[in-house]
């Protein structure tokens, strides 16, 4: 399980509207229910899953990068939600950079291994700045795809 | 050089493909009434990584690691009863570590000589070609390798 085999256009936001932590993640969130035409409780149990596992520590990893995840099996399998923001919203990062470029990551329970494997292909694929760069700089969705394929 | 093979080991990771190199597995095994393992690698490195590189908290990472010691059983024990469907004997094994380099040493170990993986993933991007671990395990193997395409004639025939 790596980020191509979950990357999809419609589940991509550029640019994001909200620039706090909270905003973004319901934001994110959004994107995912929409998508999938959760209903409104389903949305609801998502976000509080999400926020709940923030509550444990930011999932701001530093380097402009936060990557929000939590477990929920109101997902059938796991999904991915991709952000970019123009302006840096704070995000608890360990380094105090304020984020730009978000990865929801949701997962049903009985899918932990795809999980962890979707979560360290993320961490990999953005290990390089000039990556991390081109990401910030990325006009719409089809590009955010189009850098992940190259 | 085994040929037939005295000593399948089947690569399981829980993927769609992996089921089907089992079933394969089985039969191939079956053909050869060769030993059969079915193993299974806790990727404990990946959970190391994302506690470095911050996305994990360390009460994450032990909820975690007894989610994927679940689904590591889980996985093998369908194995299991699909060997017995076929009356064919099978070894479970679970291990922990990084994957290719476990699966190595397994292989080594067991004295195997047939390794069968699921289906290697197309190369989509040059960050995944670097990544994959089944990919990994394919070129590192230290015995033949049998890569297995996901293909639905796979199921069918099995279940027949």
């Amino acid at each position: 399980m790596n980020v191509l085999d979950v990357l999809d256009r419609d589940l991509v936001k550029v640019p994001l509207m909200h620039t706090d932590k909270q905003g973004v993640i319901t934001e994110l969130v959004e994107v995912m229910a929409k998508a999938k035409g959760y209903s409104s409780e389903q949305f609801q149990a998502v976000l509080n899953a999400v926020l709940d596992r923030e509550s444990l520590g930011s999932t701001g990893i530093g380097n402009g990068i936060a990557i929000p995840h939590a477990k929920s099996d109101v997902v059938e399998h796991v999904s991915l939600v991709v952000g970019i923001s123009r302006l840096p919203v704070e995000f608890d990062a360990p380094d105090g950079q304020k984020s730009r470029i978000f990865f929801l990551v949701l997962a049903p329970s009985k899918e932990a291994s795809a999980h962890v494997e979707l979560l360290a292909s993320i961490a990999r694929s953005c290990t390089s700045q000039v990556f991390r760069r081109m990401l910030e700089q990325a006009r719409d969705s089809d590009e955010v795809v189009r850098l992940f394929m190259e | 050089m085994g040929v037939p093979f005295k000593q399948i080991v089947v690569y399981q990771d829980g993927s769609e493909s992996s089921m089907t190199a089992i079933m394969y597995g089985i039969k191939l095994a079956k053909e050869h009434d060769a030993k059969l393992t079915a193993a299974y690698v806790v990727n404990t490195r990946a959970l190391s990584e994302l506690v470095k590189a911050g996305i994990f908290v360390t009460v994450e990472r032990d909820e975690y690691q007894r989610d994927l010691q679940l689904d590591a059983d889980r996985y093998l024990r369908h194995a299991s009863r699909l060997a017995q469907q076929k009356q064919v004997i099978i070894e479970t094994i679970k291990l922990e570590g990084t994957v290719h380099v476990v699966m190595k040493e397994l292989l080594k170990s067991s004295k195997a000589d047939l390794l069968v993986l699921g289906g290697v993933t197309d190369i989509r991007s040059r960050r995944e070609e670097l990544a994959s671990e089944t990919d990994r395990m394919l070129r590192t193997s230290p015995c033949p390798v049998l890569v297995v395409r996901d293909d639905d004639d796979i199921w069918l025939e099995f279940e027949a």
